[in-house]
Parts: structure tokens; C-alpha cells; sequence
């Protein structure tokens, strides 16, 4: 794929037609207000039958674990994607981080990463009681791992504990920065399995809670840089009670460890970044262009000054690396198969360095301008920095690659 | 209940257009797609047939042309009939008419024949009547809503006063005025659908039209002079010295507007 294709193309238009009618008119409370963005959300969803397309494919995929849990002879497992086509889950992306990235880190965290997590390692029963609805966006879902003193380095000091009281669970902890913390309807919640052992030799059991359960307090959104209509906040378990039935996978012997899963994790979250990078790039270069062509200083436009032509040129590249690597994820989606670990690590470092530099060089190309939230290069500057610090800092990212390297 | 609607492929208004300077009319060398007026007809006839018919686009392009056609099949329509040939180059209304006449006679059985009332390049506003003299089938212009009940259809007729109920036999050709419907969204699942959905091409041959009564050499018209449009003046600016609301209230009274 060296293009989008023109089905990709007709996506994109009526995503476009679809921001300038229902987003665009509402950004002002979504970015700056407390209007949550679930509901758009969702009427994106119904708009274009992306939740009936996700009921109907988790129905596909679930019918297939069955047969294989029956000893049935099966077909290739359904992909994750509409027709095998990762375009379609990274064009709505793309759009959407044009003008509200934080709408996307919300849609991501509870379709994406929330939903993985159970269908990852769930049952065949768990998948079926939380995933369909988080899926469709019907239910807001949250992911909580990262605490106040475990951020990089989430499972060494992790302290959230799970303590097995009869056939129960019991749930203590604090997390914070979870995305759709305030407004979620069902959390997957990581936590060490305490038996008295050393904290480092535990056990990582993910569990799944709903919202208004006894002990789990759900306080309102954090003030943040960026990333307004993203709602992101703190969880407070004291005592939290669960069975065996909200334990993912109801073994404590997840195979292979927790930490294959949230990986796994990990690595999908790293590739929508790429996406969301586009978005931004490709916003702010076309923003920085027009400007370029209207604004003159010194009797001509600034266009014409090479060092405003040096940051253009510089921000094109980008995009086009960019582009480049969201081609290549929906290729190797298409042809069934993943980026290793390493390579999802290096495509989200380069991204998200790139698109903070590009928001960044687009606020200075739009001098004084560029600095006032009237522009949106100002906005889009706050929104992409955090591409750099969450699902894994820079940092971390360099010693995953690093540490392929070196293996 | 099967409906045919007329739809044309347009440069995109967003890109400015070019004319030929030698033949005067619009450069459509380039990707085209779908005429946004007739996205309100094709709205209305996937409305008007829900689960119980099909809706089949007719359509006259240069190139092969096909985008325009993938985004109405996208919304839900079933196939399309497009008819593209070199010969067709420079055709008038007329003509135009008669090669949608005769696709629509290969888009199957239909009950009714939407259009828009007038393309948003050409803007003749004839053609839709055209077909139905061609088709000698009866014709009712800028509807605003249609309903079809048995073997008749009802449409809300726009006026400059407001509308008159009209019914007629079926079939007919009815024209949608512009905004009367909300063209759906095409969803993830029409639009991977489009691709597969039967395009009939057709060139001139097979519709038993001469190339002769075509394109340039057919049309009763001809562009004999294309001119800029008049520069706007400028307008008149009034200095406030504490008198200027009166002279504001003159201006507007003589333009009789209060």
C-alpha cells in the first residue's frame, strides 16, 4: 500500500463531514468546558454502523473460541478489524485528532485498550458479560495500571494488592492519570496477589469492576496540559469485595504471567499513537501552509522567507514518515500479522517526537498567533506532547528498542 | 417499489474549476464525484423504498467515472448504470436527456424516477423534465416530499408561496429541490460494499444512439462567448458625525427593507 485506497478516501470525507457537523460545533465545551465526550462518541458509532459492525465481529470471534473450546473443526479466526481492514479503525483516528486527540485517547482506552484486556484473557464468559458493550462505546471503560509511584516502571512498584478472603477477592489501592477514570462504567483493574510474599516475587492479576461498586470511589476529572475532551482521573479502592467470577480469566495462573497480556496491550496502544500523530501533523501543516500563503510581514508573504519554508518542508517530511508507518501497520494487519514488540516501540517514539516538534515549529510559525487558543496550532501543541509520556514514555521506549538490539 | 435516480459526477466545487478555452465549458479531465444536489434524491428514494425495493443510479460520465457512483452506492443503493463514451463530449440538455432516457431503460423495472432539479455545475434545470417527455412519462418538479401509495405517487410541490399537493400515476419523474431530506452518512459497512455493487458501463452503441446526434456534433447549442462576471462595487462607507443613524435608516428604507 503506497496510498489510501479510494474506499479509504470515501471514509475519510464522510469522517470529515461528520467533524465539521456534529464535533466541531461542540469543540469549544469539549476542549475548554466539562462536556464529556461520550456521547458524540457513540453517535459517531451508530453514524456509521461501527457499532453494529463490532457486535457482529465479536460475535464472529466468540462463536469461533467456542468451537475451539468444543474441539470443533474451525476457520482462520475473524479479524479484529472490519473486513481485515485496519484503515478503518485508523482513518476515524486520524480525523478525529485533527481537531479533538482527546476524543481519541477516550474512544482508545475503552474500546481499545479496556476491552483487549478482557478479551485477551478473559473467559469465554467475561468476554461475553463486559467486551460487546464496551466495544460499542454503550459502556465507558477504564484501564487502571499506572499509580502515583509506579509509572514506567508499572509492576515493580506497583502497590495495589489483591487479598484472597474465602472464594473472594479483596481489592486495596490507589490509581491515578486513568483515562475515562471519572466516567467509567467498568475498570480493568491491575493489582499484585498479596500472600505475604516479597511485593516483587507477586503475582499481577487484572480484575474487572463496574462503576458504583462498595469500596471504589471515582473522583472527578484531573486539570491536565492538553487533552481536554479526555477526561482523565484518580481511583480509590478501600476494601473493594469481588469473586473469582471478576478475576480476568478466573485463574491465577494467567499463562505465561499478566505481564504477556498487558504487553500485548501495550503493543496495540503503541500503533494507534502512530495514527493519532498523523492527525496532528497533517492538521498542523495545513493550518502552517495557508498561514504561510496569507500572512505578509515586510511587504510579502512569510511563505517566501526560507525559514519559514525550512519548517514546512521539515514538517512534510514528517507527515510523510509518518503516513508511512500507519501504511505499514494496515499492511501487516492485512497480511495477519504484528510488529514485534520493538518495531510498535520505534514507530511510536518517532511519531510522537515528531508530531510534538511539528505542533510545536507550527505555533512558531504562527509567531504571536500561534500562542493564542483562537489558533489551533496552540491547542494541538498542549495535545501532542503527551504522545511522548503516555503508553510508555520516550524513554521506555528507547530501551524496548535498545533491548532488541542488544537480545 | 424500485426507483432509478439520476445523479451526476462533478469536479469538486471545493477545488476551483476550469473551462476549456477552447470549447468554453467545464474541465472534467479530474476526479469527479457526486453532485451534492443529488445526494437528496438518492436519500429520498433509499427512504422511500426501505427493505422492499432496489435503488438503481443512472448515470453519464467522461472517463469511465466511477467515484461519485461508489458514494451513492455506499449510502445504499444497489447498482448503477453509467454510460460513458468520447462521443459524448459537448452534449447539450437535450442529449443528455435522451442517454439518460435510454439507461434507464436498462436500470431494469422501476416505479419511479427521482432526480435532482438542476446539477450544480450545469444548471440548466431542464434535463429531469427532458427524460420524462423522452420516457412520455408524466413529470412532477421540485418536490419537497414524496410519499407512494399503490400505484400513485403524492408530492409536496414547492412554490413561492409553499407547496401544492400533487398526485400522479406511476411511473413518473420527479424532481427533488436541494435540503429536503438529510443525506445519510455512507457507514464502514456500505462502504466496503460499494466496491463489489454492479456498475453497468455503457457506451453510446449500446443505448442505439448515432454518435452523430451526439455530444458536439448533436447539440442545438453552442457557448459562443464565455465573460468574467462583474467586479462587486464598493460599497459605500458612512463617517459617524452623530448623524449617521439617519442615513442608515434612509439607505435601508430605500432598499425598502424596513
Amino acid at each position: 500500500m503506497y496510498e489510501w485506497s479510494d474506499e479509504h478516501l470515501m471514509l475519510q470525507q464522510a469522517m470529515r463531514d461528520f467533524v465539521a457537523k456534529e464535533i466541531l460545533p461542540i469543540k469549544e465545551e469539549l476542549e475548554h468546558g466539562d462536556l464529556p465526550p461520550y456521547d458524540v462518541l457513540r453517535k459517531l458509532y451508530s453514524t456509521f454502523g461501527m457499532d453494529e459492525m463490532a457486535r457482529s465481529t465479536f460475535a464472529k470471534r466468540i462463536a469461533h473460541e467456542k468451537a475451539v473450546a468444543a474441539g470443533e473443526p474451525v476457520e482462520e479466526k475473524p479479524s479484529r478489524h472490519g473486513g481485515g481492514d485496519a484503515g478503518y479503525t485508523l482513518i476515524p483516528i486520524i480525523e478525529l485528532c485533527r481537531h479533538c486527540p482527546g476524543m481519541v485517547t477516550a474512544m482508545g482506552v475503552s474500546v481499545g485498550l479496556t476491552a483487549s484486556a478482557i478479551q485477551a484473557k478473559g473467559t469465554i464468559a467475561q468476554k461475553e458479560r463486559w467486551v460487546p458493550e464496551l466495544l460499542t462505546l454503550e459502556k465507558v471503560g477504564a484501564w487502571a495500571i499506572t499509580e502515583p509511584n509506579s509509572g514506567s516502571d508499572a509492576f515493580g512498584s506497583m502497590l495495589s494488592t489483591a487479598r484472597r478472603d474465602g472464594d473472594e477477592y479483596v481489592l486495596n489501592g490507589s490509581k491515578t492519570f486513568i483515562t475515562n477514570g471519572p466516567y467509567a462504567d467498568t475498570i480493568v483493574f491491575i493489582a499484585k496477589l498479596d500472600e505475604g510474599n516479597d511485593p516483587k516475587d507477586r503475582k499481577v492479576l487484572s480484575f474487572v469492576l463496574d462503576r458504583g461498586m462498595p469500596g471504589l470511589e471515582q473522583p472527578k476529572p484531573l486539570r491536565k496540559m492538553g487533552m481536554h475532551s479526555s477526561p482523565t482521573g484518580e481511583l480509590f479502592l478501600t476494601d473493594v469485595r469481588v469473586g473469582r467470577d471478576r478475576l480476568i480469566g478466573e485463574t491465577e495462573e494467567v499463562s505465561k504471567g499478566g505481564r504477556d497480556g498487558a504487553k500485548a496491550t501495550f503493543q496495540q496502544e503503541r500503533a494507534g499513537v502512530a495514527a493519532m500523530s498523523l492527525g496532528i501533523i497533517e492538521q498542523c501543516l495545513e493550518l502552517c501552509v495557508q498561514y504561510a500563503k496569507e500572512r505578509v510581514q515586510f511587504g510579502q508573504r512569510i511563505g517566501d522567507f526560507q525559514l519559514i519554508q525550512q519548517k514546512l518542508a521539515k514538517m512534510e517530511v514528517a507527515r510523510m514518515n509518518v503516513q508511512n508507518l500507519v501504511f505499514r501497520t494496515i499492511e501487516l494487519s492485512r497480511a495477519g500479522k504484528s510488529m514485534t514488540f520493538a518495531e510498535a516501540s520505534a514507530m511510536k517514539l518517532y511519531s510522537a517526537q515528531v508530531a510534538t516538534e511539528v505542533a510545536l515549529e507550527a505555533v512558531q510559525l504562527h509567531g504571536g498567533n500561534g500562542y493564542m487558543a483562537e489558533f489551533q496550532v496552540e491547542q494541538l501543541a498542549r495535545d501532542a506532547k503527551v504522545l511522548q509520556i503516555y503508553a510508555g514514555t520516550d524513554e521506555i521506549q528507547t530501551v524496548a528498542i535498545a533491548r532488541a538490539l542488544l537480545a | 417499489m424500485n426507483i432509478v435516480v439520476c445523479v451526476k459526477q462533478i469536479p469538486d466545487p471545493a477545488d476551483p474549476g476550469a473551462l476549456d478555452p477552447e470549447s468554453k465549458t467545464l474541465k472534467r479531465d479530474g476526479k469527479l464525484i457526486l453532485d451534492e444536489s443529488d445526494s437528496y434524491g438518492v436519500e429520498m428514494a433509499l427512504q422511500l423504498v426501505g427493505d422492499s425495493g432496489e435503488v438503481t443510479l443512472v448515470s453519464m460520465a467522461p472517463n469511465g467515472e466511477v467515484s461519485g457512483l461508489r458514494t451513492a452506492l455506499a449510502m445504499g443503493a444497489a447498482k448503477a448504470v453509467l454510460v460513458s463514451d468520447d462521443a459524448l463530449k459537448g452534449s447539450d440538455a437535450l442529449t443528455t436527456a435522451k442517454v439518460l432516457a435510454a439507461a434507464i431503460g436498462k436500470a431494469g423495472e422501476y416505479d419511479l424516477v427521482l432526480a435532482a432539479t438542476e446539477s450544480s455545475d450545469g444548471y440548466t434545470g431542464v434535463v429531469p423534465e427532458q427524460i420524462a417527455a423522452v420516457l412520455g412519462l408524466p413529470s412532477v418538479t421540485f418536490a419537497k416530499a414524496v410519499s407512494v401509495d399503490g400505484g400513485t405517487v403524492k408530492v409536496d410541490r414547492q412554490t413561492e408561496a409553499g407547496y401544492d399537493e400533487v398526485t400522479c400515476p406511476l411511473p413518473a419523474v420527479v424532481s427533488v429541490t436541494a435540503g429536503v431530506v438529510e443525506p445519510r452518512y455512507p457507514s464502514f459497512k456500505g462502504i466496503m460494499a460499494a466496491k463489489s455493487k454492479p456498475v453497468d458501463q455503457l457506451a453510446l452503441a449500446d443505448l442505439g444512439i448515432e454518435a452523430a446526434n451526439a455530444g458536439w456534433a448533436g447539440a442545438g447549442q453552442e457557448i459562443v462567448e464565455v465573460a468574467a462576471a462583474a467586479q462587486r462595487e464598493a460599497g459605500e462607507i458612512i463617517e459617524d458625525d452623530g448623524e449617521a443613524h439617519a442615513k442608515i435608516v434612509d439607505f435601508l428604507s430605500n432598499l425598502k427593507v424596513i
